[in-house]
């Protein structure tokens, strides 16, 4: 109570000091009033008795400035004097202060953003309940597509018996359907889900309830429940939509609840729904099928269980199956499963951008934070004398610390307030670069604990600043008195202190370049990529007539004529247009992944022992498809139209696929057939198959990946699934895009259109991810090379400043100007070159780490190196040459009587 | 100036409210005078000392303070003894009792101890 009411007292005592002062004073001053006239008493002078008491007072400012600290907070009043001088002094030199601001604002801004981007998608805990707990499960063979193969449901059914330490499995098997509604169809993609689903995931219902284990098997209502973003976006978040009825094709379906707002994967998905939704995935061949792989697998880890334990057991369990059904694992396509936190599985394709984005982003802020130390040091000196004087007013070390301190604070605070707004700018780029990259972009914010990161770093960065100054210790103040008025140039240890931070600049610099360099180099290469096709003036338009549906064949065969005419329809319509040279009908779109991948094998070629089974990409091709999409015929023929439904079963293979099945061997005429335990399942037939002619590769799998091979069967003599158009036309194809979706739309109006895409587009897919990698990368280089570009001059045009009179004298001795100018250039030359030797051994080292994002391009590619060092070279020397200059300018005369 | 003591931390404020027990309300100056006579001149007090003293004494309501015409007709600020002075008074002579009695007891030599 009693130090509440003193305190309450002082508070008050900051705000009304002024007041008091004058009480106080004539206080004071009474006081030696009534000393006086008692001195005067004892019978002194009465000049004499005022000395006297002034003397016994000790001083009456001192006494007055001791009662003002009792009365008021002293240390608020100082830091507050403190604070409006270093304002002053920071409005004093605007320009040393906007530069200081705006470096350390680019810095802090670029870490604030990217820092908000590695919490939301790598850091942050899961909304799952105890989403650490939480373990994903892959399978993967070799081989292109081989990297996630899912899982059978006998095979989860063997974990979940063998592997204890996994105390729940959750299953989902994502589906792609058709929704209907009233503004038309769409497609979305539902993941059909076991009852336990949720309760293994730890997720709980924002809305309704969620499926429970009552809604598995045969025989009951099929339910759905909603992911929130799709919730959100298609149906605008309607709080009436539990109970509703919505139609999808395999049939109508009961929304029963919309999901908390959580990360689907790997694939985004739109709703959860049970599994009576898909007769397929109740059938025999799903259930019973050990290689019909459709599930994947997320776990709950056991109480008490590590995800070492789990590891362990589900390698048992593998192995077991392995050997226990030898058919189902060849050897020769290494099946093996992994098991990943699922928090790191969710982060996995953004990992090595997001933390390179955040070692390039804390380079730019070590190159800027170096500048403003050698601003501050630089500045430091200049005002040396200043700190001198204040300290031979009383101002103690630790005084003068503070008041370096808060000015240092009040930058790096400003910096950040600024740096903030360019963060803000930032994450809604960066959010787009994320979406890419994971389920978790949703979750990117500028939240309190990323301020709180952005707070602490410029906490720091000002505690670093105001250390680095020197300040002379307690008591030595006469000799650093007696030294300042000469020094200009700084003790040694600053000058080598100012060295190494422009050294350590330019090594930051070249090794944010040479990753700029290969990220550059790595999209050009990605764009110069061949992709098969001939043309980039090729349309492709993904129409759905005959889906799965709910994997009933009769329906789907019943469906497949209607089906071919609506496509024939479409495909004579879109030829009549203007400008369209050829319209393609297919099942799958060139540069675009094919739905279905079987395995293959070849007459009278046996596959031997420990090699993989081969796999093709199944496709159909109508005749005018390959010339329509510009894929080259390397061998035979295309398909005519005599390859009709009831002529013989003929197909053309791709040059990877011909490859592998007849090494050094001329193809055509020899027999092939899809094989393997999956096409009991599938509507396609194991029938021979007469190989025709021979196309060129296509990168279906994306620019960067090496084309899958892949096998076409005319569209004729298959079913109808999955199809599409290809549209080629004479010049920009893309003003064809409108008329040819109204033409599609007309002809289908409930049929849900597929992403209409140009060629140039497809490739941009694969190259856009990359280009803003590049160019976010190469902007921090840029960044930091002007930032060390500015350290170097700065340093070196303050090393002339500072020998003006040394320079003055080396001329009146005959040092004419080139000397003088080559004087400057070889002191920053030294550190030029010292600073490149150190950047391109650190490029060399960290270039290996980012392996994983180049293409086409060696991590230690010596022509990128090279470039780097010659370029931050030119840049350094440039930046040495003014001060030079300068240097070389200076008027002996007017530089020797200036001391 | 050999005699001389510092005045000890926390020790002034009790010799004020003491002084002002005694003698009733009084200026600085008289304070300090009747502080200085009562250590028979071993102690003396400048102003920067003993105002941030007052200061806080009022601050925490232990004192009151107000200007008036002093004995000789001066203006002076006389402080004066609040019932909540009058009671931290007492808690602290206690509290300052019990301390002296027991840095006495031993300080005191004790018994069988040579040295």
């Amino acid at each position: 109570m009693r130090q509440l009411r003193a305190a309450l007292a002082r508070i008050a005592g900051v705000f009304i000091g002024q007041r008091s002062d004058g009480d106080l004073r004539d206080e004071l001053q009474s006081h030696v009033d009534m000393a006086t006239a008692e001195n005067m008493r004892r019978g002194m002078h009465p000049d004499e008795a005022r000395r006297q008491a002034m003397l016994a007072s000790g001083g009456l400012t001192a006494a007055a400035e001791s009662v003002r600290d009792q009365r008021g907070l002293p240390w608020i009043e100082s830091v507050a004097a403190d604070l409006s001088y270093a304002l002053r002094t920071l409005r004093r030199s605007r320009a040393f202060t906007a530069v200081v601001v705006i470096t350390l604002a680019l810095g802090i801004g670029a870490n604030t953003a990217i820092f908000s981007v590695v919490r939301g998608v790598l850091l942050k805990p899961l909304p799952h309940r105890d989403g650490d707990r939480l373990v994903y499960l892959r399978q993967s063979v070799d081989g292109p597509g081989g990297e996630n193969i899912l899982f059978s449901v006998p095979e989860i059914h063997d974990f979940r018996e063998g592997a204890k330490s996994l105390g729940g499995i959750a299953e989902y098997s994502p589906w792609t359907i058709t929704l209907e509604g009233k503004e038309g169809a769409s497609r979305i993609t539902v993941g059909l889900v076991t009852g336990n689903f949720f309760d293994v995931m730890g997720l709980s219902p924002v809305l309704g309830r969620l499926t429970r284990p009552s809604d598995d098997g045969p025989g009951v209502a099929p339910v759905m429940v909603l992911t929130h973003e799709f919730w959100m976006r298609h149906f605008g978040g309607d709080p009436g939509i539990v109970g509703r009825q919505v139609k999808l094709d395999p049939g109508v379906v009961t929304v029963i609840g919309v999901l908390q707002p959580a990360p689907t994967f790997p694939d985004r998905m739109d709703a959860l729904a049970n599994m009576v939704l898909s007769k397929h995935h109740l059938s025999a061949q799903m259930v019973q099928g050990r290689t019909h792989r459709m599930t994947e697998m997320v776990a709950r880890l056991a109480p008490g269980a590590t995800v070492e334990q789990a590891r362990a057991e589900v390698a048992a369990v593998y192995a077991r199956l392995q050997h226990d059904y030898k058919d189902s694992y060849d050897p020769g396509s290494h099946y093996r499963v992994a098991i990943i936190p699922f928090k790191e599985a969710l982060g996995e394709r953004a990992r090595l951008t997001l933390w390179l984005l955040m070692a390039a982003a804390a380079f730019v802020l070590i190159i800027s934070a170096a500048n403003v130390a050698n601003l501050t040091l630089m500045r430091g000196l200049r005002r040396e004398h200043e700190l001198v004087t204040r300290a031979a007013l009383g101002a103690g070390v630790a005084r003068l610390r503070r008041l370096l301190l808060v000015e240092n604070l009040l930058l790096t605070l400003m910096g950040a307030a600024l740096g903030v707004v360019i963060a803000i700018g930032g994450v809604r780029l960066l959010v787009s670069l994320a979406t890419r990259y994971s389920a978790r972009a949703g979750e990117i914010s500028l939240d309190g604990p990323v301020l709180a990161f952005t707070l602490g770093l410029s906490v720091t960065l000002a505690l670093l600043l105001s250390f680095l100054a020197t300040l002379p210790k307690e008591g030595a103040f006469a000799s650093w008195m007696a030294a300042a008025g000469r020094r200009m140039t700084g003790g040694l240890k600053r000058q080598r202190l100012q060295r190494g931070l422009v050294v350590a600049q330019i090594a930051v610099s070249v090794v944010l370049l040479a990753g700029a360099g290969l990220l550059t180099r790595t999209m050009m290469r990605l764009s110069e990529v061949n992709t098969g096709l001939k043309t980039d003036e090729v349309l492709t338009l993904p129409v759905q007539l005959l889906s799965f549906g709910n994997g009933d064949f009769a329906r789907i065969m019943s469906g497949d004529a209607a089906a071919k005419e609506g496509y024939d329809r479409m495909a004579a319509e879109v030829r009549a247009l203007p400008g369209v040279l050829a319209v393609g009908v297919g099942s799958a779109m060139p540069l675009r992944g094919a739905d279905v991948g079987l395995e293959v094998k070849a007459e009278g070629r046996a596959v031997a022992a420990g090699e993989a089974t081969p796999r093709a990409d199944l496709r159909t091709a109508d005749p005018e498809y390959f010339r329509a999409a510009g894929i080259p015929l390397v061998n035979g023929r295309a398909f005519a139209t005599t390859d009709g439904r009831d002529a013989g079963r003929v197909v053309i293979i791709n040059q990877t696929l011909a490859n592998k099945l007849f090494p050094h061997e001329d193809p055509i005429g020899k027999r092939v057939a899809w094989t393997g335990d999956v096409l009991r399942f599938s509507p396609w037939s194991g029938d021979w198959r007469t190989i025709v002619g021979v196309v060129g590769d296509t990168r279906d799998g994306g620019l960067d990946a090496e084309p899958p091979p892949a096998m076409y069967m005319p569209f004729a003599q298959e079913l109808a699934l999955g199809g599409g158009l290809v549209i080629r036309a004479d010049s920009n194809v893309s003003a064809l895009i409108s008329a040819a979706t109204r033409i599609v739309r007309r002809l289908a109006p409930t049929v849900p259109l597929g992403k209409v895409m140009t060629v140039a587009q497809l490739k941009d897919q694969s190259v856009a991810p990359r280009r803003l990698n590049a160019a976010l990368i190469s902007l921090f280089g840029g960044l930091a090379v002007i930032i060390a570009a500015v350290g170097i001059a700065g340093v070196l045009a303050f090393s002339v400043s500072a020998r003006t009179n040394e320079i003055g004298v080396r001329m009146s001795l005959g040092a004419d100007r080139g000397r003088v100018q080559r004087m400057i250039l070889r002191e920053g030359g030294v550190l030029l070159a010292l600073g490149i030797l150190a950047g391109v051994v650190g490029a060399f080292f960290g270039a290996a780490v980012i392996r994983g994002l180049l293409f086409g391009v060696a991590p230690h590619d010596p022509v990128t190196f090279a470039a780097v060092a010659v370029f931050m070279a030119a840049i350094g020397i440039a930046a040495c040459w003014i001060p030079a200059v300068r240097a070389a300018r200076v008027d002996p005369a007017i530089a020797m009587r200036s001391t | 100036m050999a005699g001389k003591l510092d005045v000890k931390q926390g020790t002034l404020a009790l010799m004020v409210l003491k002084t002002l027990e005694g003698l009733g309300p009084l200026h600085g100056y008289g304070i300090a005078r009747r502080i200085e006579e009562t250590s028979k001149n071993r102690l003396t007090l400048n102003y920067g000392t003993l105002y941030p003293a007052l200061l806080k004494l009022e601050q925490e309501r232990f004192i009151t303070a107000e200007w008036r015409q002093s004995e000789n007709n001066r203006r002076a600020k006389f402080y004066s003894l609040t019932a909540a002075g009058r009671k931290q008074l007492a808690r602290e002579a206690r509290e300052w009792h019990q301390t002296a009695d027991l840095i006495a007891a031993f300080l005191a030599p004790r018994r069988g101890e040579t040295s």
